[in-house]
């Protein structure tokens, strides 16, 4: 199914959180500053039922998406107040995909866990929440996975300081 | 005695039916935590599983990663585009090749520039000659993991004319770097081809050799069929991909499933085929099964890169390009089908010079997660055989 098919089968089975969709488009001739927006279209969902939005994605029998691929968070700016969600997700029997984005306030960055409904996730998210100080609710093992347990802050957000040492070892 | 110890074991514990009476459980000893690496040789890099063992049986199973940390997602977000390609040699360095190709196209995906023939074509090249590396050193080092020392050599002795071939080409023979975006860096240097089509012909003739000496070695069955089971649900919702998800019987390959580049134009000229494990010497989704698809797929590789050659144009190898290079607004995510599963690129650009986001969703990384799940209710010993089995490669697990 292409994108606008999957779109219509997410309205006409009232997928929950779903916000909107949001497509590429050309720069606009008349306006000079519009840059357009370029690569996939993707749909725009309310974190808090983010959970439950993929759900209804898996257990569709039209939509089909077995499996999650990828999981992560993006900072997009210094100013922005949200930070992004990215969620991929693929179909292998209808072979298509789903690229999702939830918006999540930056002042209170939590959001229930997908580990219940994708065991795929389960490791995205130790690794999102150690990146960007994002928690995800009954997540069952909530550890870091790739920074040392005793890291302080959130290294991919953008206001991210860098360390001038770690445990006496100089960092400059 | 048996028995009972039998009871209280985690449902997934089986004695093989083939092997009962071979190992036998017979005393409840104290748990003991032991720590598999980090400087182990079947880590096959820095990585560390802490378990938990009741004699000979793995109980409990942690992996904690992270030892060969790099930060590449952050260095992402601070060279310019062109800039951060070398590093992407770095996560999976036996299929740098691969790496260099899934952000190419990640960043061609934004930028919407064409790409030559010949530049595409030569990239498939590169890319499947890449595989076969890429499967050689995963199963020899399999091999020697297992105990069998002797195909490990005969494994390397083709990967070193793989090698030689790209040193030719680009002048490295690990970390290329040489599929770059808009194209290839330069043209095969003359008589290339040729000694590609040779090296396809000594390689058919060798492969039988791999078969022989180890895949159907009855040690070699022994050790891995019919351990390490991943069934089709777990593997789908584990988000396993590439060889671990054929090898737990699904056919799925984003070559021919999601066409890149000119793979869908290959696959309806029924030049490859995909090998999708049946579960011959023992249940469906085993150790022989991964290992089985591995061997198999380096065939279908050749096949490939034959086809390549015979579609061979002359042109240019690399589109119009400028030198500091602007990436227009907007985000993408490309997956193609590495060595090891899916590697995706999810790349966010603001129309500037420097990415505001690079994402690398490493297939090493998400099939190592199943771990946790399979360890429990194996035996120390094929405790190896199954992280060998899943050909992790810990610089991309930790980027």
């Amino acid at each position: 199914m292409d994108f606008q098919g999957i779109l219509d089968r997410l309205v006409a089975i009232r997928a929950p959180g779903l916000v909107k969709a949001d497509e590429p488009r050309k720069p606009d001739p008349k306006d000079k500053k519009d840059k357009g927006r370029a690569g996939d279209p993707f749909v725009i969902v309310e974190p808090a039922l983010l959970a439950s939005f993929v759900e209804a994605c898996r257990d569709d029998d039209r939509l089909h998406f077995e499996q999650l691929v990828d999981l992560t968070a993006t900072d997009p700016s210094k100013d922005s107040a949200d930070l992004w969600i990215n969620v991929q997700l693929l179909s292998l029997k209808f072979r298509h995909r789903l690229a999702i984005k939830a918006l999540l306030p930056k002042s209170a960055a939590k959001l229930p866990s997908l580990v219940p409904v994708y065991r795929a996730s389960q490791w995205h998210e130790r690794e999102c929440a150690e990146m960007f100080g994002i928690v995800f609710e009954g997540h069952p093992d909530p550890r870091n996975i790739l920074l040392p347990d005793d890291w302080v802050g959130s290294p991919l957000r953008k206001d991210y300081e860098f360390p001038k040492e770690y445990h006496g070892i100089s960092c400059e | 005695m048996a028995n009972e110890v039998t009871k209280t074991m985690p449902p997934s514990t089986r004695l093989r039916q083939t092997d009962v009476g071979e190992v036998t459980v017979d005393i409840r000893t104290p748990d003991l935590e032991i720590n598999f690496g980090p400087q182990h040789p079947a880590t096959h890099g820095v990585m560390r599983v802490l378990m938990r063992t009741d004699g000979e049986l793995v109980t409990g199973a942690q992996p904690h990663l992270g030892y060969l940390h790099r930060c590449a997602e952050k260095i992402g977000e601070n060279v310019e585009w062109l800039q951060y390609l070398p590093y992407t040699d770095r996560y999976d360095y036996l299929a740098s090749m691969n790496n260099n190709l899934g952000y190419s196209l990640a960043v061609e995906a934004l930028l919407g520039v064409e790409i030559p023939r010949r530049a595409t074509l030569i990239r498939i090249i590169c890319a499947e000659l890449n595989r076969i590396g890429s499967h050689l050193v995963a199963f020899g080092t399999y091999g020697l993991d297992i105990g069998a020392f002797t195909p490990f050599l005969y494994c390397f002795r083709e990967r070193e004319w793989m090698m030689a071939l790209f040193e030719k080409i680009c002048g490295a023979r690990l970390t290329y770097s040489y599929i770059r975006i808009g194209g290839v860096f330069n043209d095969a240097p003359p008589g290339w081809f040729e000694e590609v089509a040779r090296f396809c012909d000594v390689f058919e003739q060798k492969w039988p050799e791999y078969v022989d000496l180890l895949l159907v070695n009855q040690i070699y069955v022994k050790r891995t069929a019919n351990v390490g089971v991943i069934s089709r649900e777990m593997a789908l919702d584990f988000g396993l991909t590439g060889t671990m998800v054929r090898g737990s019987g699904i056919d799925w390959d984003l070559r021919r499933d999601m066409p890149y580049m000119c793979y869908g134009e290959i696959w309806r000229d029924g030049a490859f085929k995909i090998p999708v494990a049946k579960g011959e010497m023992g249940a469906l989704g085993d150790c022989w099964d991964r290992s089985w698809v591995r061997v198999m797929e380096m065939m279908e590789s050749i096949k490939i890169v034959r086809w390549c050659l015979d579609h061979m144009v002359d042109g240019p190898v690399i589109g119009e390009l400028p030198k500091t290079l602007k990436v227009p607004a907007g985000e993408a995510y490309v997956g193609i089908e590495n060595p090891r599963g899916e590697l995706g690129h999810y790349v966010v650009s603001d129309g500037g010079k420097v990415s505001v986001r690079t994402r690398v969703r490493g297939p090493s990384f998400c099939n190592l997660a199943v771990l946790e799940d399979i360890l429990p209710g194996a035996l120390v010993g094929d405790a190896i055989a199954i992280i060998g089995s899943t050909d992790i490669v810990v610089g991309e697990t930790d980027r």
